[in-house]
């Protein structure tokens, strides 16, 4: 019994002594993990401390070598012996003296100076006194005093800077006599200085005290710690390439607008910024924590944050290219998505489409899009044969009675009429915008339809009246009224329908087949299902929009567009922003990642994948734009930005400015609306920029250049090369670009007696025109004319102009061509444009030369004597 | 120089020794008794505990682990309380910071959830003990009533603090838990007989205890006070009830023979 005791004892004795290491080992433990384990930014900072020292010391070694090389040290003693034989003579006795004694003299001056300085102190206090005394009483006497006061404080200041004027005569004579001495000085210094910032740069980087770096954004309750450990983020230079220690890439673009202490980090990049104790937490990769850090270009999806324009936004161009892809799929249509509810429909208007297409075409259309075209931006819907055929019939039923198709290929033209049609074809450079045969529609932005296969498609009456005045079919299309005769139509027709033939094409009613009634509704039931006329203007469609599922239970299925600002799609204005846990990821919760990029990326990628009874059609994208789209729908976000962050675009300060956006008015508008030239052309900010942009034309052109290039622009247009767009705009590069010829000149326009050439020339000399561009240059009269020419000739081979422009057969290709340059532009655009050629094209690769006035009149009036006679 | 003994016997001397151990201790069983009525902390306990009632093998020891499991809650908590503030801005940030950046701030604050749910889990295997061995009969049914309020007033304690961090878990249990208020008979807007008493959303009992129709600031504002001030207090006293009672009814009840 005492035995088990005893045993028992020992056995408590061993657990107590167990159980006391293991607590304090614990204890141990805790200690080290809250001072280290949980702040790996501490080691992070000794790193960088590291590496920012190695980094200066051999700063430090390549200035010692530098000093060496350049005979610092040989320099350096000549400079130390000069001094001390400037010390010498200033140590001589007789120097001594003098020193002495002018110095005894500067503290007389000085002195001096100080008792009437003092006494002037003394008498405006004194006349402030008795001015307070005057106001409050209005007695005379203190009037008087003031007087008085008054003269004494004019005679004691004159006093004071006599003597400031002796003082100040012999301060100069005693810095003159050390001069010598102090000029030596600062040369030794200036010598050293160098060494001696970089040593001091190295022992300051010593000082550093490691500690939690945090920005503090008080209005939003934000703290961004993320400099914790990318402490050289907004250095200048990296002082390595490993992270974090390396600077912020391309911070002149990014960093420069926006100062870290100002903006945080967590803004653009997302992230846990409060997070400090692993990787994974700071940058948001774990559960229940919405916002992953944003990487790479994908963090330009937060310019749309605070940016209203990301146009011409620089660091933004990723994603500005990204935002076309809502244009051109039209995403708008179907989703409410804020900012583009003014933008047009983006399919064409289908009011009348039975006139114009095959029953049978359009029924595969519906079907499969691409099977048409490859680069067909609408989007399948999945229709079967019956349900394709119903909607068809119900499109087709506006127009007619009867599904019918025209087979073009039974109908041979004259071979002479489609050779006179494929000329027309070319001088019209109808492929700038339409592709055939993968060739063309460089301009990209237009969407044109592809015309490979159209002879298949449309019938020949409605393709001749469509050439002839497309807006009466469809007034806000962008095909141009090329003002073309009927025989030349005629020939265009026969090229076009003969040339671009569809081989798959089964044309199934030649003999026309009565539409079923039957088949009007449902077709109409499925329009209206899938939102159509969202996209297309559709006859009885107009003003409908459907109404959000969540309403329809109130018993109403359709609502005018007025009473009701719902889309069929859901509204995609804070997707960006959505809580992970309120999205739908239905069948595929399993098998896909569930954060928010992952979903929008399967979403466009398979639309109706999550569940059942999705509408959402598949515009069968390219990975590579499910990427960029998904992009752009993670920035719309409701995130809570300053409003001091945020900058308006310019529409919008104009409509808070209440300015009115530009817009066309008189004869010029009647032109512009049937040639379009904005569809390449931009003038005052309306248009695009695939061809130049035209808002100082007036300015800048030559009236007579401009008739001319006008009615023959083939014949000028070579002369001057299309520049490289670098990738810098969304244009495809091409080498050489022409303008079409739209035959101006021929005919009045409406309700004037003015031909549409003349109209836009009075448009372009009277509206576009800037202020900043003279109507001539300024003249010099000392030199002569020939000289001036001359001169300007030098420059222009100093500089090495020729290097990017061609005169003649002499010189680059990458500026314009100059060798008609004195018949094209005005003088005082060349002028000016020598100046800053920024101010016109914010993106030219011109550099700025920083010319003289004198040297850009040299170099203008030489250049107006490059003219080519093209009589 | 003076030796120890004499330098031992001016401290003791000296009036604030003697203000603070009034009399010199010798190992008697009237001076162990003395030490015990004298000290305040040790007031509330028996002067002489039987042998048997502290076999472990018959307590489990359940009941002083829970209160070593409130005095930790209570001074985490404390400490907890100089880096909180109970506003719905700033609540979610101070837990982050906790986590991230305060001094031993993880764990602290995991001392004080984990200790929390160890203290529910240890009064209801107290109460069981207590149930098992029959302890609840006279003459100890009063202190099983103040047992079973003092087992109420934890998982209140526990409920109050879910919502002080302010997260979806938080924000979720209390909504789903005041709307259970919501259907209380009479009280609750949403309950039998409410109709009555002309109770709306907007006067029941739901509505007193969030302070408001929807979980929102004074929610959290008022569950912060229930959780830090008023429960504690209430608590507190009632555990003091508790031990003395225990004493009072005869000590720990101990295994009959």
């Amino acid at each position: 019994m005492a035995n088990e005791n005893k045993d028992n004892s020992s056995l408590r004795v061993y657990l107590f002594v167990f159980f006391s290491v293991l607590l304090l080992a614990l204890s141990v433990w805790v200690v080290w993990d809250d001072e280290f384990g949980l702040r790996p930014w501490k080691k992070y900072q000794e790193d960088y401390k590291t590496l920012k020292h190695d980094k200066l010391e051999r700063e430090y070694k390549k200035a010692v070598v530098e000093f060496e090389r350049s005979g610092g040290h040989k320099k350096l003693a000549e400079l130390e012996a000069k001094l001390e034989k400037a010390e010498a003579a200033f140590q001589s006795k007789e120097n001594q003296e003098k020193y002495a004694k002018l110095n005894k003299q500067l503290d007389t001056a000085h002195d001096a100076l100080v008792v009437s300085q003092q006494e002037l102190r003394n008498l405006r206090g004194q006349f402030l006194e008795t001015e307070y005394y005057f106001t409050k009483t209005q007695q005379p006497e203190y009037k008087k005093k003031m007087d008085s006061l008054e003269r004494q404080i004019d005679a004691i200041g004159l006093v004071v800077a006599t003597q400031q004027k002796s003082e100040d005569a012999v301060k100069g004579q005693v810095s003159a006599m050390t001069a010598a001495k102090a000029t030596i000085q600062a040369e030794i210094q200036k010598m050293k200085s160098p060494l001696e910032e970089a040593k001091e740069r190295t022992a300051k980087n010593e000082n550093v005290s490691v500690e939690i770096k945090q920005i503090h954004i008080a209005d939003v309750d934000k703290a961004d710690r993320c400099q914790s450990c990318h402490i050289g983020i907004d250095a200048k230079s990296s002082v390595s390439s490993v992270q974090p220690f390396t600077k912020h890439p391309l911070s002149f673009v990014y960093l420069e607008k926006h100062d870290p202490n100002k903006f945080g980090c967590t803004f653009c990049h997302r992230g846990q910024g409060r997070a400090t104790t692993s990787i994974e937490k700071a940058h948001g990769n774990i559960k229940h924590w919405d916002e992953p850090m944003l990487e790479g270009d994908m963090t330009q999806t937060s310019c749309l944050n605070c940016h209203g324009d990301i146009k011409s936004l620089r660091g933004a161009e990723k994603i500005t290219k990204s935002t076309e892809l809502i244009k051109k799929y039209g995403c708008y249509s179907c989703h409410k998505i804020p900012g583009y509810e003014t933008v047009g429909d983006v399919g064409p208007i289908l009011t009348e489409v039975g006139t114009k297409v095959n029953y049978s075409w359009e029924v595969k259309w519906l079907m499969d899009p691409k099977s048409y075209s490859s680069i067909a931006r609408m989007p399948k819907f999945y229709f079967t044969q019956d349900q394709a055929e119903s909607i068809a019939d119900y499109m087709f039923s506006m127009t007619g009675t009867t599904r019918h198709d025209v087979d073009n290929t039974k109908s041979k033209p004259d071979a002479k009429l489609v050779e006179a049609g494929k000329a027309l074809w070319a001088q019209s450079r109808c492929n700038l915008c339409h592709v055939t045969g993968g060739r063309g529609g460089n301009n990209v932005k237009v969407y044109a339809p592809e015309l490979s296969k159209v002879g298949g498609k449309v019938n020949k009456e409605w393709l001749f009246k469509w050439i002839k005045n497309p807006n009466a079919y469809n007034p806000g299309t962008k095909m141009p009224r090329f003002r073309f005769t009927d025989e030349e139509i005629n020939s265009l027709v026969a090229f076009i329908t003969t040339e671009y033939q569809d081989e798959d094409m089964e044309y199934k009613y030649v003999q026309p087949v009565e539409i079923k009634a039957a088949s009007i509704t449902k077709g109409k039931e499925l329009v209206q299902k899938y939102g159509c006329y969202g996209c297309h203007k559709m006859l009885g469609m107009e003003d409908m929009v459907q109404v959000a599922p969540s309403l329809k239970k109130q018993g109403v299925t359709f609502l005018r567009n007025s009473e009701m600002r719902e889309k069929i799609g859901m509204e995609l204005s804070s997707i960006g922003s959505k809580p992970v846990d309120m999205l739908d990821f239905g069948k595929m919760k399993k098998s896909i990642s569930n954060d928010r990029l992952t979903y929008i990326k399967q979403k466009l990628r398979d639309p109706r994948g999550y569940r059942l009874g999705l509408r959402m059609p598949n515009f069968r994208l390219a990975e590579s734009e499910i990427n960029e789209l998904a992009a752009v729908l993670y920035g719309f976000t409701d995130a809570s930005v300053p409003t001091r962050f945020l900058v308006p675009s310019r529409q919008e300060l104009d409509r808070m400015a209440g300015v009115q956006s530009y817009k066309f008015t008189g004869d010029f508008a009647k032109v512009i609306a049937d040639v379009k030239c904005t569809n390449c052309h931009s003038i005052r900010g309306i248009g695009a920029d695939y061809a130049p942009d035209l808002s100082f034309a007036g300015s800048k052109l030559q009236e007579s250049w401009i008739r001319n290039f006008l009615a023959n622009p083939d014949v000028i247009r070579p002369l001057l090369q299309q520049m490289p767009k670098f990738g810098l705009t969304s244009g495809k590069p091409l080498a050489k670009v022409t303008m079409p010829r739209f035959n101006l000149g021929q005919q009045k326009v409406e309700d004037t007696n003015k031909t549409d050439v003349d109209v836009v020339i009075n448009f372009f000399q009277q509206e576009l025109l800037s202020s900043d561009i003279p109507k001539a240059i300024p003249t010099i009269a000392s030199v002569p004319l020939p000289d001036q020419i001359v001169k300007g000739k030098a420059l222009y081979d100093l500089k090495g102009c020729r290097a990017c422009h061609q005169i003649g057969t002499d010189g680059g290709a990458l500026g314009p061509n100059l060798t008609n340059v004195g018949n094209r532009l005005n003088p005082g655009f060349i002028f000016k444009h020598l100046e800053n050629a920024r101010k016109f094209k914010p993106d030219i690769v011109e550099p700025n030369y920083g010319f003289t006035e004198q040297e850009r009149i040299y170099l203008t009036n030489f250049l107006m004597t490059l003219k080519l006679n093209t009589k | 120089m003076k030796s120890l003994p004499e330098i031992t016997n001016q401290v003791k001397k000296n009036l604030i020794w003697k203000s603070i151990f009034r009399r010199d201790y010798r190992n008697t069983v009237r001076d162990r008794a003395q030490a015990v009525f004298g000290n305040v902390f040790l007031h509330l306990h028996p002067v002489q505990v039987r042998e048997s009632a502290v076999k472990l093998r018959f307590t489990w020891g359940m009941g002083g682990i829970t209160f070593f499991a409130y005095l930790l809650l209570i001074i985490t908590g404390v400490v907890l309380m100089f880096y909180y503030h109970p506003s719905i801005d700033q609540a979610y940030t101070d837990i982050k910071d906790l986590e991230f950046q305060v001094p031993f701030g993880v764990i602290l604050r995991n001392l004080h959830r984990w200790g929390a749910h160890f203290m529910v889990i240890v009064v209801m295997i107290h109460m069981f003990r207590v149930f098992m061995t029959g302890s609840y009969k006279a003459p100890r049914q009063f202190n099983w009533g103040v047992g079973v309020i003092l087992l109420v007033l934890t998982f209140l304690l526990s409920f109050t603090g879910y919502l002080t961090p302010w997260d979806q878990l938080g924000f979720w249990a209390i909504t789903v838990g005041t709307n259970m208020g919501a259907a209380t008979p009479l009280l609750g807007y949403q309950g039998p007989f409410s109709e009555f008493l002309h109770i709306t959303p907007f006067n029941d009992v739901r509505f007193a205890l969030l302070g408001g129709a929807l979980v929102g600031g004074n929610a959290l504002l008022r569950s912060y006070i229930w959780h830090c001030v008023a429960i504690p207090l209430i608590a507190t006293i009632l555990m003091f009830v508790h031990f003395w009672r225990v004493r009072k009814d005869g000590g720990i009840s101990k295994p009959q023979k």
